[in-house]
């Protein structure tokens, strides 16, 4: 039991996600109770990639949700194929049909058009379900969800109940621009992702860009951790981290001197304001010196 | 380490104690960790640890308070297995009341009864006097205590421009409509069934409005009577100004005057009032309560298109803990809470009466409200 956790752990490893304990125990429950799993926590921590990674372990389909404002059933569940319904209208002229009997006719399985939601749902095998930064969604959609969520359903009400016949493992990640319902909440496992320890975004680094120089992984990663402890207008995630790390790979740099800092500040800020202050800091205290503070902690 | 002796008790006991402590736990969530027990080491205080948080926590603000509580668990939990502890006293807080209407109590000295009967000053058709003792010398920096009577005209202006920030907004969603912008290929795919398969007859959708709602909590007690006046005339330009006002006054018990404010003139509205305030008022202020009440007596009022007001000094003589749950509960629900408090001007107030220390975190703009140019920099906050 103990050790499946474990498992999971590595198998997510092997598909080269560094993850703790937590996550692996969070995704562990998801899939043993078929529950949801809510993942919140700042942009870039490697939220989405959960999903992903869940669907390389369990070997299946990932079946991604992009929400926006405005999403709709027709967009996230189904949508019927107009012109292909009025075609078969058309054709069907003079075959002495009623109008109740075509209707029911062009409001069926053959003239639906799948989107995530109902794929998800009809599949015929497990698959991972994301529904990726369901914050941007309004509530209207959230309450849709719902039934999704809780009873692995979906009512199209031209056909009726489609129940799932394998549940899928779903995934959604929010980053917290709004706050959830409570009905939404309370389906849910709860997972929050905080930015990684230094130890931990060493390894990321070096699990994401294998030819990375181990002392130069650790600098890229003690240097990003120090500039996460000003106040920035926009901080950056770890997918900054590994963007710089690939930069400086690219670039045959060995070490984070001055000059390289400043130049490449693009890969992890991404905000003039903030890049300025940073670059202030390299320029008084220099490279060597934020990688330092970067490695010790408070 | 043994297992737990009775998985069930233990953790319905967990679970009510979070509860207590304010995170929403549910029968689900109980059951769920129970299940999640026969699926990982029960004895592994790490694991059962992760796995509890996933189940009960729902947001991140519970973590604090659910990893102190789950440290206490433990050690009792695994210490006796076998105690069977009863539960503590009842943990239902008192229900609040909405005092009865026909209930005039003796020494009903509140704001609103003077507030309404305050028409005599704007009875005439003065200028704006602008005689009372005050250093500063700009309309728009003077503070209302100092008002000898009212410039109803600018505050209307500053009402108007409170409104158009607060204004409703097209939604990303569509609706049907007869001369909307777009065709609704659904609706015409079954008008066209009734002519053969030929779309002559289109159907239309347009984006659906959403409306912004706006509820406004006033406290006429004593305290805030120096601001009575001014607020009393906050209160009817934006009621005038916005067609989905509902205010409220509150000092121990909350009335709604709604209809008092919205008649055709100022003058009705304070005629309309000063009846409202004659069934009388008992003194103090239970600003929890009163916010409880309307939350729980009109809970349709609360949506996510709805900016909640809350006029206050934040002295409260109820419950601050009552005042923490309601706000936080409809920090939940709606688009905006906005206090304003008339103190909160002068330099050396410090928001540290208990019924504001518990109000604070759950409020979106903490502002004061005292003079014209406070509400006009409002109007800059209120957009959501």
């Amino acid at each position: 039991m103990k050790e499946t956790i474990a498992r999971l752990q590595h198998a997510m490893a092997a598909q080269g996600y560094v993850t703790d304990r937590a996550t692996a125990t969070a995704a562990y429950l998801a899939l043993t109770l078929h529950k949801p799993l809510l993942v919140e926590g700042p942009p870039g921590v490697g939220k989405t990639e959960i999903a992903k990674v869940l669907a390389g372990v369990l070997d299946t389909e990932l079946i991604r949700l992009q929400c926006y404002e405005g999403l709709d059933a027709s967009t996230a569940l189904y949508e019927w194929n107009y012109p292909k319904q009025l075609l078969h209208i058309k054709l069907g002229e003079g075959a002495g049909q009623s109008i109740g009997e075509r209707e029911a006719q062009i409001f069926s399985e053959p003239f639906l058009l799948e989107r995530p939601l109902l794929r998800a749902i009809r599949a015929s095998r497990q698959t991972v379900l994301l529904i990726d930064e369901i914050d941007r969604s309004d509530e209207e959609f959230e309450a849709f969800l719902l039934e999704v969520l809780s009873e692995h359903q979906v009512t199209i009400p031209e056909i009726g109940t489609v129940r799932a016949t394998y549940e899928p493992c779903v995934v959604l990640t929010s980053n917290r621009t709004r706050e959830l319902s409570e009905a939404l909440r309370r389906r849910c496992l709860y997972l929050w992702i905080d930015y990684p320890s230094l130890e931990k975004e060493v390894e990321i680094v070096r699990a994401k860009v294998p030819a990375i120089d181990t002392k130069l992984a650790a600098s890229v990663a003690a240097f990003v951790q120090a500039v996460r402890r000003h106040r920035l207008i926009k901080t950056p995630g770890v997918a900054e981290t590994l963007d710089w790390a690939h930069a400086l790979v690219a670039l045959g740099a060995n070490t984070i001197d001055d000059d390289t800092a400043s130049e490449t500040l693009g890969c992890v800020l991404k905000d003039e304001a903030d890049i300025r202050q940073i670059r202030a800091e390299v320029a008084s205290r220099g490279a060597a010196a934020v990688v330092a503070a970067g490695e010790s902690t408070e | 380490m043994t297992a737990l002796a009775d998985p069930a008790f233990l953790v319905t006991e967990f679970s009510r104690r979070l509860r207590d402590h304010g995170v929403a736990t549910t029968t689900v969530s109980g059951i769920d960790a129970v299940r999640a027990l026969g699926a990982i080491d029960p004895t592994d205080k790490r694991d059962v640890y992760l796995a509890f948080r996933a189940i009960f926590v729902q947001r991140r603000n519970d973590l604090a308070v659910f990893d102190a509580l789950f440290q206490e668990w433990w050690a009792s939990a695994y210490a006796a297995p076998d105690a069977k502890r009863t539960r503590a006293g009842s943990d239902t807080p008192n229900p609040p009341v909405i005092a009865p209407w026909d209930e005039p109590k003796a020494g009903s000295a509140t704001a609103l009864t003077r507030w309404a009967s305050s028409r005599d000053d704007t009875d005439g058709e003065e200028s704006i006097p602008l005689a009372a003792p005050s250093t500063r010398d700009a309309t728009a920096t003077k503070d209302f205590r100092c008002y000898a009577s009212d410039d109803l005209a600018a505050l209307e202006q500053v009402a108007a421009m409170i409104v158009k920030r607060l204004r409703s907004r097209r939604s990303r969603r569509w609706r049907q409509a007869r001369r909307g912008a777009r065709l609704d290929p659904r609706r015409i795919v079954r008008l066209a069934l009734a002519t053969g398969g030929d779309p002559i007859r289109l159907a239309r959708r347009q984006r659906a409005l959403r409306r912004t709602k706006l509820v406004v909590l006033c406290d006429v007690s004593g305290s805030m009577d120096l601001y009575s006046r001014f607020l009393l005339q906050v209160l009817y330009a934006l009621q005038h100004a916005f067609a989905r006002v509902e205010t409220f006054a509150f000092s121990t018990r909350v009335v709604r005057i709604t209809d008092s404010l919205a008649r055709e003139s100022y003058r009705e509205a304070l005629r309309a009032l000063e009846a409202v305030a004659e069934s009388g008022w008992s003194g103090g202020t239970k600003i929890g309560e009163s916010v409880e009440a309307v939350r729980v007596g009109w809970p349709r009022l609360f949506d996510r298109r709805t900016a909640l007001i809350i006029l206050s000094d934040g002295w409260d003589t109820g419950d601050p803990a009552v005042l923490g749950s309601a706000l936080s509960n409809l920090r939940r629900r709606v688009g905006r809470i906005i206090w304003l408090n008339p103190l909160l001007a002068s330099p050396s107030y410090e928001p540290l009466t208990r019924g504001m220390q518990a109000a604070l975190p759950h409020l979106h703009v903490f502002a004061p409200a005292h003079d014209l140019a406070s509400l006009e920099r409002l109007a800059s906050h209120l957009s959501f």
